[in-house]
């Protein structure tokens, strides 16, 4: 009998691939065109190669912490659907976001804005971080041993945990002072434009590491389409597996909001499109298509952003298309949601 | 040899309501030994159990002498391969990924020659060659199950464990995939437990029979044995009539009289 090692569809994925990869390049080309030549035109000045440079090691960190920031988004939103068995599901609706939100807050609120606690971006990022592993691990015990499958209830613990996080703050931030408001703002607006570069060198390695272990773990994540039973059945330590994997995308998570702040959207429609044009359900292609796709929608979205000087932000372009995406994916699929 | 001891277990917290009570139990080889009993009778938890896909309470599972939960996950997979009843999958696969998947205890996900050479066999058997691209969601239910169970054999264990593989199925698959499953036992000298619903499936295929009724074992033995207006009546609660066609006894359990 003939062994056949085709997989169906690699032709398409080699190509599918290619082309994401030679958009991104353009993306970052667009992204540093706008920045540099276009801006000039614009103010009607000589692009002067000094400057260009300047612009450009200016430019440098902007697109890598973009970059590595949308990777770890679509790596952790697949993870955390291949462990709750479903598609429409990413992180950030479990209440994430509202999380690093509430823990700035608190913090700033109990300790002062001059606290080492709220300052010292590196203390201040391992608090927010292990809040959200907290989190994460007591939404675990909670809900996702008991009511696996059960997607209403988890969107129902994210809306409620988002409310009473969010409210917690809100009601913090009226009570505090005009000044640590301000401090506050500034701590959490953190967005693509203002992207919190102070802790780059500490987040890099960690997220570095953290797509490794993941990406490393791609053939077990296969199994676990299969539902914790089964997967259980092909010799899978499946709680540990879910426990480890949910510490990874809170970490994942809590690493990225800090960076460039909560994108909401953006795994949701990086994973679901990159499900779309490779069509396999292997994690490996989806690892690295999603991630390609999404650093390509961030980086091009901020391209065409800079081009329309700043008239828009790109999160809220990212998030209206996502957003109409999920709309449109659960009217297609409502059967199965 | 797959030996049950002492097995206890409860959902509730303090343990007050018990799914199973007690259970003693050595898995007969070879053959194919059929769990029937009443919604609720605990046959699927136990089944769970002797796989160490639920993690037993109380008493312990022994796998040739050794208590399966200190052996490794992967270890006890190339031993006892479970099918838990059939679902709907949240993504698309192939038959021929799902049966690839069959072979992760023995390879980690990387296929050698070995598992590739299994793989076919698997599909061979189950006829699942020709459809080996197909996704699952465009196959019937019968196919479905089919390719289930090819992920099954592929995984290459001596014992099989299926938990209602029967559901969903129309008379006709029902049929041919408990003719599959004495096939298994028969040809490639598997050791299967499956979980039945209905009890003249049992009667027809199976060669060991274990009766279960509010989380115990009521009685278990040989077919005939089992099978029988007494031990059904008090598993079932139910008035049962036993017939005799073509050396074996089928149930009726309809009452006519209104």
């Amino acid at each position: 009998m003939e062994v056949t090692n085709k997989k169906p569809g690699f032709r398409n994925q080699m190509t599918a691939f290619s082309v994401m990869a030679a958009l991104l390049i353009l993306g970052v080309v667009l992204y540093i065109f706008a920045r540099t030549y276009v801006k000039a035109w614009r103010l009607g000045v000589e692009m002067s190669r000094q400057a260009f440079d300047q612009i450009l090691g200016r430019s440098v960190p902007a697109l890598v912490g973009m970059a590595i920031a949308a990777v770890v988004i679509a790596v952790v939103s697949l993870l955390f659907q291949t462990m709750t068995e479903s598609k429409v599901l990413t992180p950030s609706m479990i209440g994430f976001d509202a999380v690093f939100i509430g823990v700035q807050t608190m913090l700033l609120f109990f300790f002062g804005s001059t606290s080492v606690l709220f300052q010292n971006s590196y203390v201040n990022f391992l608090i927010s971080a292990g809040a959200m592993v907290v989190i994460s691990l007591l939404m675990y015990s909670a809900i996702l041993r008991k009511s696996k499958n059960n997607m209403i209830f988890l969107l129902m613990f994210g809306l409620v945990l988002s409310g009473i996080v969010g409210n917690g703050a809100r009601y913090l931030q009226t009570i505090m002072t005009n000044y640590e408001f301000f401090q506050l703002q500034a701590a959490i607006h953190v967005t693509v434009n203002n992207m919190n570069t102070s802790i780059i060198f500490l987040v890099l390695p960690i997220m570095v590491l953290l797509i490794v272990v993941i990406l490393a773990r791609h053939r077990t994540y296969n199994v676990l389409i299969l539902g914790g039973a089964q997967a259980k059945g092909l010799g899978v330590a499946y709680e540990k597996e879910l426990h480890r994997n949910l510490i990874l995308v809170a970490i994942g998570m809590s690493v990225a909001t800090a960076l460039i702040g909560s994108l909401t959207f953006l795994g949701l429609l990086a994973v679901n499109l990159a499900r779309m044009l490779l069509k396999t359900h292997r994690h490996l292609p989806l690892f690295i298509g999603s991630a390609v796709i999404a650093a390509l929608a961030l980086i091009m979205g901020q391209g065409v952003v800079e081009l329309l000087e700043g008239a828009i932000p790109v999160t809220v372009i990212i998030n209206l298309i996502g957003c109409s995406y999920l709309f449109y994916f659960i009217l297609k699929e409502n059967k199965k949601f | 040899m797959i030996e049950i001891k002492n097995i206890s277990q409860s959902y509730s917290r303090r343990g007050r309501k018990k799914t199973l009570k007690n259970i003693n139990f050595v898995v007969p080889e070879k053959a194919i030994t059929a769990m029937v009993g009443a919604n609720g009778a605990g046959k699927s938890t136990l089944l769970g159990v002797m796989a160490n896909i639920v993690p037993a309470q109380a008493g312990e599972v022994l796998l040739a002498g050794e208590d399966i939960t200190k052996i490794k996950p992967s270890d006890v997979a190339k031993k006892i391969a479970f099918l838990r009843q059939t679902q709907q999958l949240s993504v698309k696969i192939t038959i021929n990924d799902l049966v690839e998947y069959g072979r992760f205890p023995h390879c980690g996900g990387r296929l050698q020659e070995i598992d590739k050479q299994k793989v076919e066999e698997a599909l061979g058997y189950m006829n699942l060659l020709d459809l080996r691209d197909c996704y699952l969601n465009e196959l019937s239910g019968g196919q479905r199950q089919r390719a289930f169970i090819a992920m099954v054999l592929a995984q290459d264990t001596p014992y099989i464990f299926l938990d209602e593989p029967l559901n969903n199925l129309d008379i006709k698959y029902s049929v041919e995939m408990m003719k599959t499953i004495r096939m298994m036992v028969d040809e490639l000298g598997k050791t299967v437990i499956v979980v039945l619903h209905d009890i003249n499936f049992a009667a027809a295929y199976a060669n060991y029979v274990v009766a279960m009724k509010d989380g115990e074992i009521v009685q278990e033995g040989k077919q005939e044995e089992i099978i029988s207006k007494g031990v059904l009546d008090t598993v079932f609660d139910h008035d049962f009539n036993i017939v005799r066609h073509d050396g074996r006894s089928v149930c009726l359990y309809f009452d006519y009289k209104l």
